[in-house]
């Protein structure tokens, strides 16, 4: 018996536990419903199995997932919640095609689409800066800002493609015009983009930076306790500051990923939900950058099996919004390495 | 145009005054609850399957309320219980409520329900232009009325607000007197979640009188952003609503006044409004805040 407690008292045993449990809790509301769980998890898992493109499907959607998780772990190790991955999502597509339409198809294909990854990053980091200077200057929780601002970055979004940047031959539904080739990602494998690699490329960076180099030590610092920050000298507000811009910067190239990877034109309505499920993404994992990379798949694939959900099941392709839910739930209160329950 | 915004202002913030004295009440005691958009949504779901399917606006109210308060119970669970981050739960519990009304809403976005009706006050809503702000709305806009003082009494008043004041300040001063604080705080968070869908409910049954998926598009979010706006004082919430409603009103009727203006800056109007008023009057009210939630801005936990 000892033997299996230990086994079941390892995290890792924990937070597949909290997973399952997640499962069995979403079968039981699609019985409230009135819907078969299993053949409704069938539809999820034939959606994501049944060839090689709809998995392909899965692994492109990590990326924007992982991204978006990223800009809550580096905030978060300075003792920041970044809620504004969804609109830094958004300015870093906007600002990516901004800079398209600027270079208007004169440079060469890695060139342009290596500005247009910068260009995105720095949409992402300003528009976090807009929440970093409230806070730095008029004390503005930040969780409050990035809330907002996502929903003015969203309207942003609208504003382009309805107005200026609305591609006068769309008919129907606004959008601006297509990318052209030398503007999208490279293919690797059906699907699936170079944007992925890059996704995976960033969070071995982000892991790296935040464990090996001083600056990273030092957000450790600041997350850990602010006065020993203050005490050893370092400039707190800076740092701070730069932590929320690392995230935009990373979220931002995460809309550029999806927009020139995957979606190929901006539209209303893009990305809408990835910078919350980012935020699920980093959570479930303690803000642990690489197993970010798990977590960030894990939800894809309960995304992507949402289609099947809604097409086969023809429940509503938000239900899985509960699943994903009910995942973090569950992990957030029974998975990991066992905590005080009395500290709060 | 002042008529229009001013009625406005009140018909539409009525949802976010219930929302956000509930989460002031909350946070009073120590807990953010981020989920207070997904309790609007259980809210305003609920009410409206419970007006169609009963025909009675009120049993939906009285049922909203249920279902804000049962989703709330399972926030408090998750932090109070299992000692999980409050901001992240908060933010999960709301996906959960998307995701839950989204799943059991389907059925009912082309339903209609018996609505409330406004009851005009005679005498009253014919004051020219308070009248028709103030007395010729919905018998759930004018129990909002009343909420924001009667939290206010509960909370300075009662021996029930004290307790949850002094769990939300020290809660080391309850234990000190054999009290234990966290029964106050699932107190606190039911009664934020129970006013939250209540809110829902008005949006639903009143309001809009339809169900539409996540129908309460940040009103939820909004209300607890006016928390820190209002110094966690009940009576302030109310203006922070109106303020946001009145933005939204003024420009919507700059819409259909017809204006060059591209209706997506208009509409970012209320969000800026918030964003600077918070921003003008962080510095003062960060003092304001109860000592306990301190801790909830800790992102290592």
């Amino acid at each position: 018996m000892t033997v299996l407690r230990r086994i079941a008292e390892r995290p890792s045993v924990r937070t597949l536990g909290s997973v399952v449990a997640a499962l069995v809790v979403f079968a039981a509301l699609l019985v409230a419903k009135g819907a078969d769980p299993i053949s409704g998890y069938r539809a999820m898992w034939d959606s994501i199995t049944r060839d090689s493109g709809a998995f392909g499907d899965v692994v492109v959607r990590t990326s924007p997932y992982l991204l978006a998780a990223l800009a809550v772990v580096v905030p978060a190790r300075a003792g920041l919640f970044n809620i504004g991955g969804e609109g830094q999502l958004v300015i870093g597509a906007v600002t990516a095609f901004a800079a398209a339409e600027v270079l208007d198809q004169h440079a060469p294909r890695a060139i342009t689409l290596v500005v247009m990854a910068i260009a995105a990053m720095l949409g992402g980091a300003a528009w976090a800066a807009l929440a970093a200077a409230l806070r730095e200057w008029t004390g503005t929780n930040e969780i409050i800002s990035t809330l907002l601002l996502n929903y003015l970055a969203t309207l942003l979004l609208g504003w382009l493609v309805f107005g200026r940047w609305k591609d006068p031959t769309s008919t129907g539904f606004p959008r601006t015009r297509s990318l052209t080739d030398a503007e999208r990602l490279p293919i690797i494998w059906g699907r699936v983009h170079v944007g992925v690699i890059v996704a995976l490329v960033a969070a071995v960076v982000v892991w790296l930076v935040i464990n090996r180099t001083a600056w990273g030590f030092k957000l450790g610092v600041l997350g850990g306790n602010v006065e020993a920050a203050r005490r050893a000298g370092f400039r707190t507000g800076a740092l701070a500051t730069s932590a929320l811009l690392a995230g935009g910067a990373l979220a931002g190239l995460g809309g550029m990923l999806q927009s020139s990877g995957v979606e190929g034109q901006l539209r209303p309505g893009i990305m809408v939900g990835y910078g919350f499920t980012g935020i699920l993404a980093a959570w479930m994992v303690r803000q642990h950058p690489l197993k970010a990379i798990l977590s960030s798949f894990v939800l894809a694939a309960v995304a992507v099996g949402g289609n099947g959900l809604k097409i086969r099941e023809g429940l509503s392709a938000a239900s899985v919004n509960i699943l994903m839910a009910l995942m973090l739930l569950a992990v957030l209160g029974w998975g990991g390495a066992r905590r005080s329950a009395a500290s709060r | 145009m002042i008529e229009a915004v001013l009625t406005g202002a009140v018909r539409g913030g009525t949802s976010i005054v219930f929302a956000g004295v509930g989460e002031t009440i909350a946070e009073r005691s120590g807990v953010t609850n981020l989920g207070t958009e997904g309790s609007m949504l259980c809210g305003a779901l609920t009410a409206y399957a419970v007006g169609i399917e009963t025909g009675s606006p009120w049993l939906g109210a009285i049922a909203g309320i249920a279902a804000g308060a049962i989703l709330a119970l399972l926030h408090a669970a998750l932090v109070l219980w299992r000692g999980a981050n409050q901001v992240a739960t908060g933010l999960a519990i709301t996906f959960l409520g998307i995701g839950a009304t989204s799943l059991f809403g389907q059925d009912y976005v082309s339903q209609g329900v018996e609505p409330f009706t406004p009851w005009a006050i005679p005498g009253l809503s014919d004051i020219p232009l308070l009248g028709s702000v103030l007395f010729d709305h919905d018998p759930l806009t004018y129990l909002s009325f009343t909420i924001a003082p009667l939290a206010w009494w509960f909370l300075f008043r009662s021996a029930t607000g004290l307790k949850i004041r002094a769990a939300g300040e020290r809660p080391i001063v309850l234990s000190s007197m054999g009290i234990d604080h966290r029964p106050v705080r699932w107190l606190a968070v039911a009664i934020g979640g129970g006013l939250a869908g209540l809110g829902g409910a008005q949006l639903s049954t009143a309001f809009a009188r339809t169900w539409s998926e996540n129908m309460v598009a940040g009103r939820g979010f909004i209300a607890v952003a006016l928390v820190i706006f209002a110094a966690w004082n009940p009576l302030l919430i109310v203006l922070g609503a109106y303020l946001f409603s009145g933005a939204v009103a003024f420009e919507l009727e700059l819409q259909a006044r017809g204006t060059d203006v591209s209706i997506f800056l208009l509409d970012a109007i209320p969000y800026v409004v918030v964003l600077a008023v918070l921003a003008l009057m962080s510095r003062r009210r960060t003092h304001a805040a109860p000592e306990s939630l301190a801790s909830v801005f800790d992102a290592a936990a």
